[in-house]
């Protein structure tokens, strides 16, 4: 057996003298009715569009763009890293001396870890923002910062307690 | 002709297009995708045409495939949400909205009011843009650019909102379980009047700019055309269920959320340009649920009541051991999760039931017989979303 | 409703032998036997009581414990306004011989991408099925990714996949070689298990 196949084809009534000059009257209308609409874009609307490098675009105030951990009011409490979906953040801490004089975080709670390793690799990161939401002294935060491409994977890996990273904490964290 | 005809062995190696019989190894194989603008998105339809038409095609999907189901066995509750943000990127609040609604239901939580109000506001600002997204790449496809431009105008004030209440603009992660993770503020919500008179307007005018015109008529009327019983047998969902004349609109008919307080239509396909369940009135079936979306938002932002966003969740979800499958009605069609819960951290098994990808199987079947530049139709009319096929 | 079901399906179908599950929690359903899973669709798609014109999907979980698979087909009626969870379950099997069942793809043709898929990802073999190939993954792909016991292949076409230079070591061990040089009581990391640090790739 051969297989057949029918052509897509519905059956149009037969193309009269007069249906052919509806046709062509239709399509001049309704073009000229489109027409006349894309003329009123291109003289009544003021373009919408920026020009990215001149101008930048303000974010809003909770948008989820680059990553900031304040370190210095960080309580090592891994609840980031728990939330993560990805797995993108590397803490490790060790326990203060009991003897070791005593410090505590902005808002006053007492800070019993130190700090030894705190890496988010943003290249794995999704910006989802779970993180941010389950830290208890609110220092990792979301920042509206969104220039930051990087040409290597490596440079894409976040130490906050590095101090190049540390040296850009004045330009986001607003104290 | 005919004695060579008879030189084959079979004759299988002959098809029969209209009125002239080609040999199949004549057939000139074509790789549509999967970088092709008319895909959208990574879809490869490898199709086999003479000539100008097509004798078949076969979609090959999984370009895109992020086995997010396979990730969703590893993830505590909340951090499936991000990636089931990930499957139609298009219309990331109302992929949530379902998920959450699945981990409620299982949990017996309940959402405030002021929460239900703002979930739905949200999601059918999204079907909005999502439609608008259509609209514009439809135009695209059969030639028209500037829709697509004015359409994105629209877009971008709703994504703005939605940058201000989530934090993303495409991504979300905003429905939470038991809630919506910001309130929103009168001003926005101002806004949102706004936008919806002005959308009103201006989707008027897109309609007569694209729909009404003689040449896109003639481009998708009688073009791709759906039958009711191809509709029910492919499991169809969604605008093209409806393009096909098919009243059946899971807001209306299973309603889920607070979908049952609202007075709205469901539009369906009439067959107003060609024949019934063509690809125009898949485009007229997403217009006017345009017109349907603004009129639930205005009846949300008259009904919005003041509280809380949030209900009470336990820090740590844990579903009870069980299965349930839900389904919400999204821009694209069905959206089902079937959830099986061994009463640990972790979803034992997700499957998420996608609309796009049952809608694509249509494809082989309306290919065949089809011009090229009408495949390119089809495919625009049935509206993909890659991201959410191959998940 | 689900004994209504099920009392059709046994009278149609006496072979089918249907058990309604109805939990505390979530959905219900009704479980047939695999062998006569193409006669109960039949059944159920022209009875006219609960016309189930539509199948939604097909969803396929293992059980390594049992060593079932279960398969689940989720169909719906859009005249009647019903759904209904209709599951089988079949031997496990292993990679050279997958269990088999037959296919549905003559009642509903949505059946033909839904039985493709549970192929892929679960490994079960639908007979009489037109196109049976893999859908999501490479046609030369090794192994069913939704089993519980999937390994990924080390090598696939030439490409190592979780090459040792991508994956980061460095931070990754960084509180493991803090443990090696103080008192590891005092230590504490993200990563619970240390050596394993193919998690992340």
């Amino acid at each position: 057996m051969s297989q057949t196949l029918e052509l897509k084809k519905v059956e149009e009534p037969e193309l009269t003298f007069t249906q052919w000059w509806k046709n062509v009257y239709l399509g001049i209308k309704t073009t000229f009715i489109g027409l006349k609409i894309t003329m009123k874009y291109v003289w009544a609307v003021k373009p919408v569009t920026i020009e990215y490098p001149e101008v930048r675009e303000e974010l809003p105030a909770n948008s989820r763009s680059r990553l900031f951990n304040d370190a210095e009011n960080c309580i090592s409490c891994l609840q980031c890293s728990v939330a993560c979906p990805v797995d993108c953040i590397y803490i490790t801490a060790v326990k203060r001396d009991a003897d070791a004089p005593k410090i505590k975080t902005k808002d006053g709670t007492a800070i019993k870890l130190d700090l030894k390793q705190y890496t988010i690799d943003t290249a794995l990161c999704c910006y989802c923002g779970l993180c941010t939401t389950v830290c208890p002294t609110e220092c990792l935060t979301h920042t509206t910062d969104y220039e930051y491409a990087q040409y290597t994977l490596a440079a894409m890996k976040y130490d906050y307690l590095a101090p190049d990273i540390r040296a850009w904490r004045h330009r986001i964290v607003k104290d | 002709m005919a004695n060579q005809h008879d030189n084959h062995e079979t004759n299988e190696d002959v098809i029969i297009l209209g009125d002239q019989e080609v040999l199949k190894s004549d057939l000139l194989t074509l790789n549509m995708g999967p970088q092709h603008p008319a895909t959208h998105g990574v879809l490869r339809v490898e199709i086999k045409t003479d000539s100008e038409i097509v004798a078949e095609a076969i979609p090959h999907l999984g370009y895109l495939h992020r086995c997010m189901e396979k990730h969703c066995e590893h993830l505590d509750y909340r951090g499936v949400i991000p990636f089931v943000d990930r499957m139609d990127y298009l219309a990331s609040m109302s992929m949530e909205w379902g998920y959450a609604l699945t981990i409620e239901k299982m949990l017996g939580t309940e959402v405030p009011r002021r929460a239900q109000y703002i979930r739905t506001m949200i999601a059918e600002l999204q079907r909005i843009a999502s439609h608008l997204m259509f609209y514009g790449t439809y135009a695209i496809d059969l030639g028209a650019f500037s829709p697509f431009l004015y359409a994105f105008q629209d877009r971008e004030e709703i994504l703005r909102l939605f940058e201000e209440l989530s934090g993303a603009r495409l991504l979300y992660n905003y429905v939470w379980i038991g809630g919506v993770w910001n309130d929103i503020s009168d001003e926005q919500l101002k806004r949102v009047e706004n936008f919806c008179y002005k959308m009103e307007e201006n989707m008027k005018k897109y309609d007569d700019l694209v729909g009404q015109n003689h040449i896109f008529v003639g481009r998708t009327a009688n073009v791709g055309v759906i039958s009711k019983d191809l509709a029910y047998d492919f499991g169809l969902t969604g605008p093209v269920l409806r393009g096909s004349g098919i009243k059946w609109d899971l807001r209306k008919d299973r309603p889920y959320g607070i979908y049952n307080e609202f007075d709205f239509d469901v539009p369906v396909g009439q067959g107003l340009k060609g024949q019934l369940g063509d690809c125009w009135d898949r485009y007229y079936v997403r217009v006017q649920e345009i017109f349907e979306s603004i009129k639930i938002i205005r009846q949300c932002l008259d009904g919005i009541e003041a509280g809380p966003v949030m209900g009470k969740v336990s820090k740590i979800i844990k579903v009870p051991a069980g299965e349930i499958y839900m389904r919400t009605e999204c821009p694209r069609g069905e959206l089902g999760y079937h959830l099986i819960s061994d009463g640990g951290k972790t979803p034992y098994r997700l499957k998420v039931k996608s609309p796009c990808f049952t809608n694509v199987s249509i494809l082989p079947e309306l290919a065949p017989g089809q011009m090229v530049a009408d495949l390119v139709a089809t495919i625009g009319s049935i509206d993909i979303v890659l991201g959410e096929v191959d998940r | 409703m689900l004994n209504q079901i099920t009392d059709y399906i046994n009278s149609k179908v006496p072979s089918a032998n249907a058990v309604a599950t109805t939990p505390e929690k979530g959905d219900g359903f009704v479980t047939v036997k695999a062998e006569s899973i193409l006669e109960v669709a039949n059944a159920l798609k022209n009875s006219s009581e609960f016309e189930m014109n539509v199948l939604q999907v097909i969803t396929g979980t293992d059980y390594p414990a049992a060593s079932e698979i279960e398969l689940t087909y989720v169909l719906a009626s859009f005249t009647k306004n019903l759904e209904l969870l209709l599951k089988v379950r079949l031997p496990r099997g292993d990679k050279n011989n997958l269990p088999k069942i037959n296919s549905v793809v003559s009642v509903w043709r949505a059946a033909n991408y839904q039985e493709r898929e549970a192929f892929d990802m679960i490994g079960v073999t639908f007979v009489g099925h037109p196109d049976h190939r893999r859908i999501l993954t490479p046609d030369d792909w090794d192994g069913h990714p939704l089993r519980k016991d999937y390994v990924v292949q080390e090598v696939y076409r030439g490409m190592v996949v979780n090459p040792a230079h991508k994956v980061n070591t460095e931070d990754h061990f960084f509180g493991k070689k803090l443990k090696e040089t103080m008192d590891p009581k005092k230590v504490v990391n993200s990563w619970k298990s240390d050596d394993d640090a193919s998690v992340e790739a």
